[in-house]
């Protein structure tokens, strides 16, 4: 089998998903040895056009340019990825929907330069193109990563499982942030695959892996407030800070 | 039999521990922040032995977090690489553990031994630390399996003040015990006296006056499960925590080579959305309220119908770790101030069943593809044999059961036998549809190639009871694979049956299976076949009925008197199967259905497969509707 070729994209983000991936090292050898990267603007100097057999898009969509740019990115990868929460669920950037703000009134708080600027509301590259895996996370999951490389190879379905985080946080045996410090932890309501990675290191979880299946977000965020005295606003930006244009958040941030 | 006592006064416990240590490995509750969990333990200051309760079980020596299960290199080698387990104590056990380990035996050590559970269970020394102050949220009396462990230990302490009171439970906690001083009647005294003191302090209490089974049953549909569901977030953390609970999922992982690697299984629940996906990701089990019940039934009253074992031993772990507070304590009390009506029920009970093999059950045997024939677009069937001419003579089947397809690197896969359990001829048959990874994988694979496969599992049809009956065989699309067996029996053993008809469904015409052989079928004196199609596409001919395979019962000349019906399909088919013919009088004691459900072992272990208290695998895949029809969450 010919080495599949492999493409990395960069829309509206942080480029920390890319950062990562030029972290996983010690298997990077190995990884490149067993694909072909075509482009990776981020980490090569030499890139080529498509097609590609996949694509990892990171960021979230926000721009006309950037739709146009995804569509033309969908057409040239057989397998699409959504790489990060960024391209899965809007991310960080997705924050600006919820903000109260019109698109004009954000535009003119970050930029000067208005003249060529053309934005709308920032979404994951789904709510334009049809997505094959995610892999979510801000960042990414190196392990996850490989793992999907690894199955793409094979040619099969990963069969990411997305459970809670309370879960991997029960097999460490953390002592819970929620019940015995009084932390609001999202853990409960968000997708597994980190491995509890902030709460194992006495951080609350944050949300950033989205919702897990069939969460209940609405029922933490009562518990939230009543039970840990958050305030409404409070909740509301919990809810709306990673993923918060999924319907399984928002029922978290319309709640209370 | 007068038990066997010893005192370990408490400032000799340092040198009791350090004796242990020198032959093996020790653990035993250490703190955690402001809580505790068992670890390894040096010496035994180390140790918080008024510990309250750990996070986790000790389960977690025995049915490990994550079990390797074997090392594989290529589709169906089994590679070396397997780790040695030490000789280990785990000091200071609470009974409610003790107990959980108990019922946990009855999973793992019953039907199909696991070996690597038995591994590290008989490797294990247990010893138990009976409570003298109740837990927080504990309410072990309920089900007497605390304050006090009665069996599971190997030794068994009780504080009473300056000296433990030490209990001999087995040749192994004798010999351990050597040396200490033979305890006197004021000490027997003042441990029964700490033990009865510590129940009556326990205020929490699951008691119903009556059987808590039936209780659970009659109250199914309570509005308190609406309430839990609007709470519940169905987290896992209760099922995670559960020193009782079993459940796993079996995964491979391969390293960069692609070809080498491990399976391994690892804790699952059945508070998952996803636990209960199977291929083009249907879910048996959508609804969180289904869920929560089949935990806290579970854990209540399946657990004991299955197992004849504790499914709860009241450590009170679930309710210690849930974010909402949901606790099977409160629940069955508020059912108890407004139960609804007390009605007759039948709690389900599984045919008993032990299956001891030598082998190690996890474990596929090499077999090779003999032949491939295409039955439909994505459909093939292949014919197998064993690779060792052992297993190969000593292997045989029923009709209707089926084997898991194990494809080192990617999966396994539970697939029925379409060949006929009466023509032994060292081969047989699989019929399988490709819609995911392993059976995707399998497409790809031609004459020769090797796979693993083990088996066969499970209940068949019933041939015994059909003899000397009329039979209707009712299937649709994918369905007629393990019913193809049944036709061929009947063929060779025509004068045995009476009148026989087969009503087959598909989507569409090119759907259909077998269809080389319906002229044979035909053939087979007084035998009627009746094809139908959902739907025929433009330029299509088609001789038959169109319409769903309902729809063929009122050309049928099969009647309900002296026949069984036998069906494998679709879900949604058999429901409108069985219930057109309950509709037509026919009763559920003539009416078998095969289910379908996720399936990681086949083997009564990873709970994937339980449909309230059944065990699809191995009490199943066949049913007599009758025996099911009246499980609590409904079969279909
Ligand atoms: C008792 C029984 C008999 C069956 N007989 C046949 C048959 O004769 N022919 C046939 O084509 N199919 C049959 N199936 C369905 C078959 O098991 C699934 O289609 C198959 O497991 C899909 O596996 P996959 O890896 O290709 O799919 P994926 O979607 O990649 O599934 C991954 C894993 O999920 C589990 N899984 C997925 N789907 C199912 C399912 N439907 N049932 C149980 N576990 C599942 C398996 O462990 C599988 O390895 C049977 C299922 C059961 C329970
Ligand atoms: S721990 Fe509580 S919230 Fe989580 S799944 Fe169990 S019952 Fe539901
Ligand atoms: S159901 Fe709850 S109380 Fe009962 S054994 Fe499991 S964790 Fe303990
Ligand atoms: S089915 Fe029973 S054993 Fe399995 S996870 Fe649920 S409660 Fe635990
Ligand atoms: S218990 Fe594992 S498949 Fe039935």
């Amino acid at each position: 089998m010919a080495k599949p070729k492999i493409a990395f994209f960069k829309f509206s983000s942080c480029a920390g998903c890319q950062l990562s991936v030029l972290n996983i090292e010690p298997v990077l050898l190995d990884v490149l040895g067993a694909i072909d990267i075509r482009y990776f603007v981020m980490a090569k100097r030499e890139n080529h056009e498509g097609p590609y057999d996949i694509g990892f898009v990171e960021g979230a969509v926000t721009s006309p340019k950037e739709l146009l740019e995804l569509k033309k990115i969908r057409e040239e990868c057989s397998v699409l990825v959504a790489m990060g929460t960024c391209a899965c669920f809007g991310g960080l950037p997705s924050i600006k929907n919820y903000s109260g703000f019109s698109q004009k009134e954000l535009e003119e708080k970050v930029y000067t330069e208005l003249w060529d600027l053309k934005s709308f509301p920032a979404y994951g590259i789904d709510y334009y193109v049809k997505v094959d895996y995610y892999l979510r996370g801000c960042a990414i999951d190196l392990g996850e990563l490989v793992t999907l490389i690894k199955s793409a190879l094979k040619g099969i379905n990963p069969r990411f499982r997305f459970h809670s985080v309370c879960n991997e946080c029960k097999m460490k045996e953390n002592v819970c942030l929620f019940l015995t410090k009084g932390k609001p932890c999202m853990g409960s309501v968000t997708a597994a695959g980190c491995g509890a990675l902030c709460p194992s290191l006495n951080r609350p979880c944050e949300g950033c892996r989205g919702p897990a299946s069939d969460c209940n977000a609405a029922s933490l965020a009562r518990s939230f407030v009543e039970d840990l005295g958050l305030s409404k606003a409070d909740v509301v930006r919990k809810f709306r800070k990673y993923a918060g244009n999924t319907p399984e958040f928002s029922k978290g941030a319309e709640a209370v | 039999m007068p038990v066997e006592a010893f005192v370990l006064p408490k400032s000799e416990l340092g040198s009791f521990v350090a004796k242990l240590k020198a032959d093996y490995e020790v653990f035993g509750p250490v703190a955690k922040g402001p809580k505790f969990v068992f670890g390894p333990v040096e010496k035994a200051e180390d140790m918080r032995l008024d510990y309250d309760t750990t996070i986790l079980p000790p389960k977690k020596y025995f049915h490990q977090p994550e079990q390797d299960l074997m090392n594989f290199s290529g589709v169906a080698d089994i590679a070396e690489g397997k780790k040695p387990v030490g000789k280990r104590v785990i000091f200071g056990v609470h009974p409610c553990d003790v107990n959980g380990l108990l019922s946990l035996d009855k999973v793992f050590l019953g039907s199909y031994p696991d070996p690597y559970y038995k591994e590290l269970r008989d490797n294990t020394v247990v010893i138990a630390l009976n409570c003298v102050k109740p837990c927080e949220y504990g309410f072990c009396a309920s089900f007497n399996t605390g304050p006090e462990a009665d069996v599971g230990f190997d030794l068994s302490l009780t504080d009473i003040g300056d000296k433990f009171v030490v209990v001999i439970g087995s040749a192994r906690g004798k010999e351990m015990a050597a040396g200490l001083a033979a305890a006197a009647v004021e000490d027997l005294v003042a441990g029964k006296r700490a033990l009865r003191a510590c129940q009556h302090d326990m205020t929490r209490r699951i008691d119903v006056g009556g059987d808590l089974g039936e209780f659970l049953h009659q109250n199914f549909d309570h509005p308190v499960w609406m309430e839990e569901k609007e709470k519940c977030l169905a987290c896992g953390s209760c099922t995670a925590v559960c020193p009782t609970c079993y459940c796993f999922a079996v995964k491979d992982m391969v390293d960069l080579s692609l070809q080498k690697g491990g399976r391994t299984r690892m804790w699952d629940s059945c508070m998952f959305y996803e636990f209960s996906r199977v291929a083009l990701d249907h879910i048996f089990m959508p609804d969180r309220t289904a869920r929560l019940k089949q935990r806290m039934y579970h854990k209540l009253t399946y657990y004991q119908q299955q197992f004849n074992a504790t499914g709860c031993v009241g450590c009170g772990r679930c309710v210690a770790t849930c974010v909402k507070h949901i606790d099977p304590v409160d629940v069955i009390n508020r059912i108890q101030e407004n139960p609804l009506p007390a009605k007759e029920v039948t709690l389900y009970r599984p045919p008993v069943k032990i299956v001891h093999t030598k082998e190690n059950p996890w474990e596929p045997q090499k077999a090779v593809i003999k032949a491939i024939k295409k039955q439909t677009a994505d459909v093939n069937t292949y014919t197998f044999e064993f690779v060792d001419p052992q297993v190969r003579e000593s292997y045989t089947y029923d009709n209707g059961v089926f084997n898991l397809i194990s494809i080192f690197g990617i999966g396994e896969s539970a697939i029925s036998i379409s060949s006929c359990a009466d023509e032994n001829t060292g081969t047989f048959d699989h019929t399988v549809r490709a819609v995911g990874n392993v059976t995707n994988a399998l497409a790809k694979m031609q004459v020769g190639d090797v796979v693993g496969i083990r088996g066969p599992y499970g209940f068949g049809w019933p041939m015994e009871e059909m003899k000397g009956k009329n039979v209707l065989l009712v299937a649709g699309g994918i369905g007629l694979a393990p019913l193809r067996g049944v036709i061929k029996s009947i063929q060779k053993n025509r004068d045995q049956f009476g009148n026989f008809e087969i009503l087959y469904g598909s989507r569409t015409p090119d759907g259909m299976l077998f269809t080389d052989e319906y002229e044979e079928w035909r053939k087979i004196p007084n035998t009627r076949l009746y094809l139908t199609v959902d739907y025929v596409p433009p330029g299509v001919e088609w001789g038959h009925n169109i319409g769903v395979v309902t729809t063929l019962f009122d050309k049928m000349t099969s009647r309900k008197e002296n026949t069984i019906m036998i069906t494998c399909g679709p879900d949604i088919m058999m429901k409108f199967v069985v219930l057109d013919l309950l509709k037509r009088g026919w009763s559920p004691e003539q009416l078998y259905v095969s289910l379908e459900r996720r399936m990681s072992c086949g083997i009564k272990k990873c709970g994937n497969c339980q449909m309230g208290p059944v065990f699809v695998c191995q009490d199943g895949p066949v049913f007599k509707y009758a025996d099911i029809m009246n499980l609590p969450g409904g079969v279909f």
